[in-house]
This record gives C-alpha cells, structure tokens and sequence, in this order.
C-alpha cells in the first residue's frame, strides 16, 4: 500500500472552527494538507497513541491522538469510509481505533473525565463535549463546589466563529467521589 | 407527591434521539432549535445540544469596546426550586455543567437569542408543570 488512500473534504476541527482540508493515508502514516495549500498535518504511525471514532451529524469523525498530547479531529468520513480506514490503521499503524458516542439527549448533569490534556464530558457514558486544557488559561475553584475553566481569548480568537467560548464552569456536588482530595481536579 | 412527579418529566425530556436530527451545521454561533426545545452552544468546535429545561437563566452584557456577551446558567442541584432536585437524588455524584459564557460578534443576534431562548423556556416550563400537576 505505497500510495495510499486519500480522502477529500476532510476538515480538522479545533476551537476556533473548522479548516477544510485532504486527508491521506500512506504506509508512514496520516498526512492532513489544508485546502489551498498552507497548513499540514503529519502522523508519523508511531507516534499515534490512539485513535478514536465517532458518528456525528450526518458524517463520522476520527480522533487521532499523538504522543505530545496533542489531538486532532478530523470530520467528514463517510460511512462507507470507515471499515477502510479502520483496517487500513490495523494493518498499517498497528493500532485499532477505538469507539465512542456522542451523546444528544441535551442534559447538563454527567461524569467529567480526564486523559492527557483532554476534559471530556460525558453524559450516560456517551460522549457530550470534549475540551483540550491547551485552551483553558485558568481555571478557579469558586466557593466549595464550582470549577472554572477560563479559555484563552484575545483578538484574533474567533477570526472564523460569531460567538466564541470565554468560560465553562462545573458544579461538583459533595455527593460526588470522584475528585474528593484529588489536587487534580478539573 | 409534585417532587416524584416533576423528576419524572424532567428526567424524560431529551433534545434529540438521534444524532441526525441535530440540525445541519452553520456558522460558529449559538442557535436555537425550537422544534426540538434545544439550544446549541459552540463548544471547542463542537455543536453541543442542551434542552432548554435544564437552563436557569440566560442573559446578556455589552463592554465599553462594544464587545458583546452572554451567559447561560443550568440548573444545579442545591439552587432554589430546582426541578434537578429530584433529579440529584437520582443520579447522585453527578457532576453538572453550570454555566457557559461567549463573546459575540453580534450583538443583535445576541439579543434575538436571550428573548428566544427566555420566550422557549418560559413554553417548556410552563407545560412541564402542567403536565406535572395533572399527573398527580
């Protein structure tokens, strides 16, 4: 497989939008170029720790995270895309993607997990949101129970979005466990 | 008795099914999608439904640069007359989603989205206790 698969309309996804982009596959791993030329994107497979699918409005997203901690998502793989990518990571890179939900049902109360510099929150073990601490500029514990996470803005954030995230805050009730005398809250 | 009766409406009200009915990708910016009662907020390039229910308040703020902002508040539980009440009790150790804060562009689409969202709200609330009170 030297020459690969390439697949077009890919976008990555980010904070401050979506670039639209070519994905390809080849034997050394993923490379993502933007559309016009500029902006690349290169996995070299042995760097990739692990990588994710999920099915999102009417098209599929592949998460790819590497080994500084960075992760990507790219969106727009078709159905029919998927089992191919799927054995081509397998065969190529050694690694199986792994298979997450997103959750829809619109409710505010779940489980907050942490891995690498990814917050994800999850509702019903499906998948609500995910933020990269990268973003976050600070976060603060207000009274007993509420974290802040503050995320960076200045004047350039937002150049391809009208409304931009400033500020997320959780409420952890004393009924939760999970971050009870962790230093590592969120 | 009201409690049992609102957690139970409350628990069932869902924003989408399924994930193709969330409404089809447009600009970045907060929309609201009154057939489905849900609001959907830009979340770190993400469209992520919330069902106006489980919002407390919204409201809007202008700087002295002109910058334009808007905050949402959930429901947490602890908080006065909080329908989650009942809700805390049955999925203990939750965490929630409190509030969320952007900065807008668009200071007119910020206004339309605290009046449709408040006017939505007041809807949904309305016929949920309704519903509750007739159940009991």
């Amino acid at each position: 497989m030297t020459d690969g698969h390439l697949f077009n309309n890919i976008t990555l996804g980010g904070r401050g939008g979506t670039t639209p982009g070519q994905m390809k596959l080849y034997s050394g791993g993923i490379i993502w170029k933007k559309q016009g030329g500029g902006k690349a994107i290169e996995v070299d497979k042995k760097d990739m720790m692990g990588v994710t699918w999920m099915k999102i409005p009417r098209t599929n997203q592949l998460g790819v995270q590497v080994k500084d901690g960075l992760y990507y998502k790219f969106t727009g793989f078709r159905d029919q895309d998927v089992p191919n990518v799927t054995t081509f990571l397998q065969n190529t890179c050694g690694i199986t993607p792994e298979e997450k939900q997103l959750s829809v049902s619109g409710r505010n109360w779940g489980d907050v997990d942490l891995n690498g510099n990814m917050l994800t929150f999850m509702v019903g073990q499906k998948q609500a949101f995910e933020v990269s601490l990268a973003d976050v500029s600070q976060t603060q514990l207000q009274g007993k129970n509420d974290v802040i996470l503050e995320f960076h803005v200045d004047d350039t954030t937002g150049a391809n979005e009208k409304d931009s995230l400033m500020e997320i805050s959780f409420h952890i009730p004393n009924s939760n466990t999970q971050f009870v005398g962790d230093e590592n809250r969120p | 008795g009201d409690n049992r009766a609102s957690s139970r409406t409350s628990t069932e009200l869902v924003a989408y099914k399924n994930i193709n009915d969330l409404p089809p990708p447009r600009d970045v910016m907060i929309q609201v999608d009154q057939k489905n009662e849900a609001v959907l907020l830009p979340i770190c390039g993400s469209m992520v439904p919330f069902h106006v229910a489980f919002i407390r308040t919204v409201s809007s703020q202008q700087d002295t640069n002109r910058n334009c902002y808007i905050r949402i508040i959930f429901n947490v539980p602890g908080t006065a007359f909080s329908p989650h009440d009942a809700n805390s009790m049955k999925f203990q150790g939750s965490i929630y989603l409190k509030e969320a804060s952007f900065r807008s562009k668009d200071p007119r689409h910020i206004s339309e989205l605290v009046q449709s969202i408040k006017t939505l709200r007041r809807q949904v609330v309305a016929r949920e206790s309704e519903r509750a009170e007739r159940a009991t």
